[in-house]
């Protein structure tokens, strides 16, 4: 390892401590960008070891951050974000669970498929784990508390659900992943669309199970009945949200539309919803915008400081390194692809899906490409890992978040019981996954009417 | 100053700093400004909904590609998020792992803080703000304007928000150092 790589190796082993602080990642990755190539330079100057890191391949940090600035893709981003903020403050989401509750509810198992249902549909758009799982957490899990549902199962099912809504297509960290990987954002939401619907029917076939077999578990719940003025209602809170998320999905599959133009339509049909429910005064509409721009701002700032860190690790010869340590790991390619994916699925525990997808994607993608292994199909993998780490105890991130709204008598022991028969389903996915590539690939080689 | 902010349902839990700061005269100043202009920049995205909507139409309904709506859509998105930046920053929006941090004494935090803005956040803005020089000074001596054909012809006015956005975020940055410093001051450091 010449002197340069050595420093490549010390700055991501940095990264990963400095995590632990607390402090921002944005700033952290940033900030090291600007400390490492100091020490290159010192390396340089004083030790007389090449490091091909100056300040003038530096600032070269500032065109990467133009590039940010003026990538059209990523358009998409605050216009999801946007269209999940808005669902959610309008009172929609809400409209959406009790309808579906009261659906669903007759059946054993139903409020927990309900919950299913509401977090694949609406997860979606807001993409980021802490805020589905607390969404879920507040609307769903007082339901089935209520009607006498084991708390393990309620708590396992909105951690599964709320976590498995940030692979379900409109996610916005599917946008993230593919521009990083400079694939179409189309292509990796059409692939992630089986491996999702998979998962979710995967949980849904274990919650009916569990109301068949362990009727105590997931009683019936009993719900007014159906009169045709209630089924009205439910009618209009479903299906025109419903219809939503099928058009936006509808036209990026068909080529009417890019991303972009589909995060746009499925803002502006939120945007309808929201008024002609009148639940859209101006302090909302306030409110929204600017969570809005929290939430972009901070994923954007995440971005920035990430290609200025990848573009000095790129200069001190990192990705290289990390390319050449996996290709000579003595395993066949599987062996190396299955070796990342653990190795992603550890990282999940400690790093959140930005940095991972910000940081560590970038690295392995050119060792993935180099085994010829299809990169929709590693991606869905890779998010379907990450998916899974987040909720896998004791450090999976949905816990803690569920652990921090719920009431007393669902304690961490409880959520990690809970969560267990999920991490089953979570494992029989990725395996059916790992041997059907056609699962992720397929789709999108059928999309644009091509 | 107690501003309300709206109870937020969809924000990720965790993500703001877990410490109350004392403000000072001059944080106090500073924030009502960067309060103010990311209030007001969040309102681009309404702007930016709205010019999608109308490239869509035109392009369904009068089959007219327009290319300077499509450079207006990255546009107001760049000049939008770029102007959150100091704004998630001042209402702490950025994400943090707060796995092992929020177990430490609160002072322990502050100290994490304050080494972390200033070996890291502030070199960081003060490199890109020394190195966006070049490149922004270089694009307004030509008044750079769009490469493709029909663009927009402010592209040198965009590049300067990369700077402009920079120096709101030094502007929170040094007002958060100052109720940093000010809760270190304060408390006498207590001995275990």
């Amino acid at each position: 390892m010449t002197g340069a790589e050595i420093l490549a190796l010390a700055m991501i082993v940095a990264f990963i401590g400095l995590v632990f602080t607390g402090y921002p990642i944005a700033w952290i990755l940033g900030g090291l960008a600007v400390v490492f190539t100091v020490l290159a330079i010192v390396l340089e100057v004083d030790f007389a070891i090449p490091t091909s890191v100056d300040w003038f391949y530096t600032s070269m940090a500032v065109d990467r951050i133009w590039d940010v600035m003026e990538n059209w893709v990523m358009v998409a981003l605050p216009m999801f974000i946007f269209m999940g903020v808005l669902l959610d403050r309008s009172g929609i989401a809400r409209d959406l669970l009790t309808g579906f509750a009261r659906l669903f509810g007759p059946l054993r198992g139903g409020l927990a498929i309900a919950v299913t249902v509401i977090g694949v549909l609406l997860a979606a758009s807001t993409g980021i784990i802490g805020a589905s799982v607390v969404l879920l957490g507040l609307l769903g899990l007082p339901a089935m508390l209520q009607h006498g549902y084991d708390n393990r199962l309620a708590s396992g099912t909105v951690c599964a659900v709320g976590t498995l809504g940030i692979l379900i297509p409109p996610s916005i960290m599917l946008v993230v992943m593919a521009d990083r990987m400079s694939m179409s954002v189309g292509d990796l939401f059409l692939g992630a669309l089986f491996p999702g619907i998979l998962l979710g029917g995967l949980y849904v076939a274990y919650l009916l199970g569990v109301g068949w077999l362990r009727p105590a578990r997931a009683p019936a719940a009993r719900v007014e009945r159906m009169d045709l003025r209630a089924a009205w209602r439910l009618f209009l809170a479903v299906v025109p949200a419903g219809l939503l998320i099928l058009a936006v999905l509808g036209s990026i599959f068909f080529g009417l539309a890019t991303p972009t133009e589909a995060a746009g339509v499925g803002a502006a049909g939120a945007l309808a919803l929201a008024l002609a429910k009148r639940s859209l005064s101006r302090k909302v509409m306030a409110a929204v915008v600017e969570e809005t721009s929290r939430t972009t701002a901070f994923i954007f700032a995440a971005i920035l400081g990430a290609v200025c860190f990848t573009l000095v690790l790129r200069g001190l010869g990192g990705d290289e390194l990390i390319a050449r340590a996996l290709l000579g790991l003595p395993l066949g390619p599987t062996g190396i692809v299955v070796c990342i994916l653990i190795a992603t699925f550890l990282l999940g525990f400690f790093l959140d899906w930005l940095e991972l997808t910000l940081v560590i994607l970038p690295l392995v993608a050119p060792v993935v490409a180099a085994l010829e292994f299809d990169p929709v199909w590693f991606t869905v993998m890779f998010a379907v890992c990450l998916q899974t780490s987040f909720l896998t105890p004791p450090v999976g991130g949905a816990l803690f978040y569920l652990r921090g709204i719920a009431p007393a008598n669902v304690d961490l022991p409880v959520i990690y019981r809970g969560v267990a028969p999920f991490i089953v389903l979570q494992v029989i996915g990725l395996a059916i996954l790992f041997n059907w590539e056609g699962l992720a690939t397929w789709l999108p080689a059928q999309a644009y009417g091509g | 100053m107690t501003e309300a902010e709206p109870p937020a349902v969809a924000s990720a839990p965790g993500a703001s700093f877990p410490v109350r700061l004392p403000t000072t005269r001059f944080s106090r100043a500073v924030d009502r400004v960067l309060s103010a202009v990311g209030r007001a920049a969040s309102w681009l995205w309404v702007v930016l909904l709205a010019v999608i909507i109308v490239n869509v139409t035109l392009r369904y309904l009068f089959q007219e590609g327009r290319i300077e709506l499509e450079e207006l859509q990255w546009h107001i998105n760049a000049v939008a998020f770029m102007l959150a930046i100091a704004y998630a920053y001042r209402v702490d929006a950025h994400i943090r792992i707060d796995l092992l941090s929020n177990r430490l004494r609160p002072r322990t935090q502050v100290w994490i803080e304050f080494y972390g803005t200033v070996f890291f956040l502030l070199p960081f803005i003060v490199a890109v703000l020394v190195f966006s020089w070049d490149f922004v000074a270089h694009s307004w001596a030509v008044s750079e304007i769009s490469a493709s054909p029909g663009g927009l012809p402010l592209r040198w006015l965009l590049k300067g928000v990369l700077p402009l956005a920079f120096l709101l975020l030094l502007l929170a940055v040094l007002s958060r150092l100052a109720r940093v410093w000010a809760f270190l001051a304060a408390k006498p450091e207590t001995p275990p």
